[in-house]
């Protein structure tokens, strides 16, 4: 159990090291969910939106700051080694995939949670913007986080068939994902095939549990409870890929080609 | 005394497949290879640029898996999975060093150190250990993308060794070095043998490197062994005094 701790905490060290000595870390964290709380502020401020309108479309950008920061730092886990061109130091000792996810999901939470401070306070101090209830920003942040794990596993599952030429899926896949969840909107506003993929979206329960903290109804039933089921089976489902991807590419000698 | 096989490859083959659209173009890396290793001795693999040097290392690590054949490692079979207990007990050093760019030399080797279940004093004590018997001690808060071709090399060779394996290989670690140098790196791999009782698998393709280091030398061309045996041996059979003209003898058999 203690070499298991060690092997993920080493994860958390080589994390933790990149995202000091790194300024696209720190654009991260700063000024990406900033920009993005200041402009949808704002607007909303020129629209003359009420406290209730305001408190939607926020709770959509403190989500996608804190999604994003959370699925890239999962995502950076194996970015950083295919960027060194490392990777095969790293699957020649006594480690599994699930180390350096879960490693790097603890600092994204982290990171993910610096974001959610910082957002809840400059909306609350620009634009007047309150939390809700502990237990709807509780569940939903863990929800969220969640969401970041299973879209960074995701991620790494292409990154470890194709290797650096498609990590421009590191950046783009949570923003798909908040698209279809209704991130800025109600999902029943979506075309009825959306609103059937958003189904499938564990974000879309989170989301919508976050905004019944202020006061607006669910559109699906049981939402939290297939939130976390979704979860838990993708997760699983996601170990399953990276081990046959990981297979595939060593099947092919793509691992070694990724550490040339 | 019967020497202990500590690897043992029986009729491994390769090929790799790569493909550009609908057209598949396959090319053999490995054909049919048997090979065993003892406890405690230098086995080189010797040969050019493409002859399967590295691919065969790296089915050893269990990074490439094989079309066919088997692979032992210290008695296990190895299946789809390297099991972690014969992990734990190999490493590698690569010639063409690769780590994360912002971490320090002491900072890689505690990161590795981690991987390998070390930690708390044991950890600090490896990583100072190696670091002072690769002379890094002037570079231990240097990040990787500031230190020359010849320390990150002897980073590596550092890093190969924080968790003391029973079985070391070592890929062209002489490769694009100054010979000042690569003088050095090889007493150090003399003396992790003496002193570690280390089994070393080497591939090189500089014939001196061989003579100097090498128990038992394996000549690879094309993926497949040419020749097995000590030094003398292979001057013996083929009637030469050098490991070049061995090798050009065998090649053109």
């Amino acid at each position: 159990m203690k070499k298991e701790f060690l092997k993920i905490f080493a994860y958390i060290y080589r994390n933790y090291i990149f995202a000091i000595r790194n300024i696209f870390t720190f654009f991260d964290i700063l000024f990406w969910p900033v920009i993005g709380i200041l402009s949808i502020g704002m607007m909303s401020t020129f629209l003359q939106l009420d406290k209730q309108l305001l408190s939607f479309l926020l709770t959509g950008t403190i989500t996608s700051g804190v999604l994003q920061v959370t699925q890239l730092e999962v995502s950076y886990g194996l970015l950083y080694e295919i960027w060194s061109k490392s990777i095969k130091q790293i699957f020649i000792t006594p480690t599994e995939h699930y180390h350096y996810i879960f490693g790097s999901w603890i600092v994204g939470t982290i990171r993910g949670f610096i974001v959610f401070l910082l957002l809840s306070i400059i909306s609350h101090y620009l634009f007047g913007f309150c939390l809700p209830k502990i237990n709807y920003v509780i569940v939903s942040l863990l929800g969220i986080f969640l969401t970041g794990l299973i879209l960074g596993m995701f991620v790494n599952f292409f990154i470890l068939l194709y290797g650096q030429k498609i990590d421009i899926l590191a950046w783009s896949v949570s923003i798909l994902t908040m698209l279809i969840s209704g991130i800025y909107y109600p999902v029943s506003i979506l075309p009825k095939w959306l609103i059937r993929i958003s189904e499938f979206i564990p974000l879309t329960y989170f989301l919508e549990y976050f905004r019944k903290g202020y006061g607006f109804e669910e559109n699906f039933r049981y939402g939290l409870l297939k939130g976390f089921v979704l979860c838990i089976v993708y997760s699983f489902i996601l170990f399953y890929l990276i081990n046959l991807a990981y297979n595939h590419t060593r099947k092919t000698g793509t691992v070694i080609r990724l550490s040339e | 005394m019967t020497k202990q096989v500590v690897i043992q490859l029986r009729n491994i083959s390769k090929t790799y497949t790569s493909s550009l659209f609908l057209r598949k173009r396959k090319t053999k890396a490995i054909y049919n290879v048997s090979l065993e290793i003892y406890q405690n001795e230098i086995f080189t693999l010797l040969g050019p640029n493409g002859s399967g040097k590295t691919t065969l290392l790296n089915i050893i690590i269990g990074q490439i898996l094989p079309d066919n054949g088997e692979v032992f490692i210290l008695g296990t079979k190895l299946k789809k999975y390297v099991p972690e207990k014969i992990k734990k007990r190999m490493n590698m050093c690569s010639g063409n060093p690769n780590f994360p760019w912002c971490m320090t030399v002491k900072e890689i080797l505690k990161f590795y150190g981690l991987l390998y279940g070390i930690s708390g004093k044991k950890l600090s004590q490896q990583v100072d250990k190696y670091i002072s018997i690769f002379e890094l001690e002037k570079y231990a808060d240097v990040r990787f993308d500031e230190l020359s071709t010849g320390t990150k090399q002897r980073l590596v060779l550092a890093k190969s060794l924080i968790n003391e394996p029973d079985i070391l290989l070592l890929d062209e670690p002489t490769l694009g070095l100054d010979p000042e140098v690569s003088i050095k790196i090889r007493q150090f791999i003399k003396k992790i043998k003496h002193e570690n009782n280390t089994t070393i698998i080497l591939t090189t393709h500089y014939m001196k490197e061989a003579e100097e280091l090498a128990d038992r030398v394996a000549f690879i061309s094309n993926g497949t062994i040419l020749t097995i045996g000590s030094i003398e041996e292979i001057y013996k059979s083929t009637k030469t005094t050098n490991l070049e003209d061995a090798f050009l003898k065998l090649a053109h058999l």
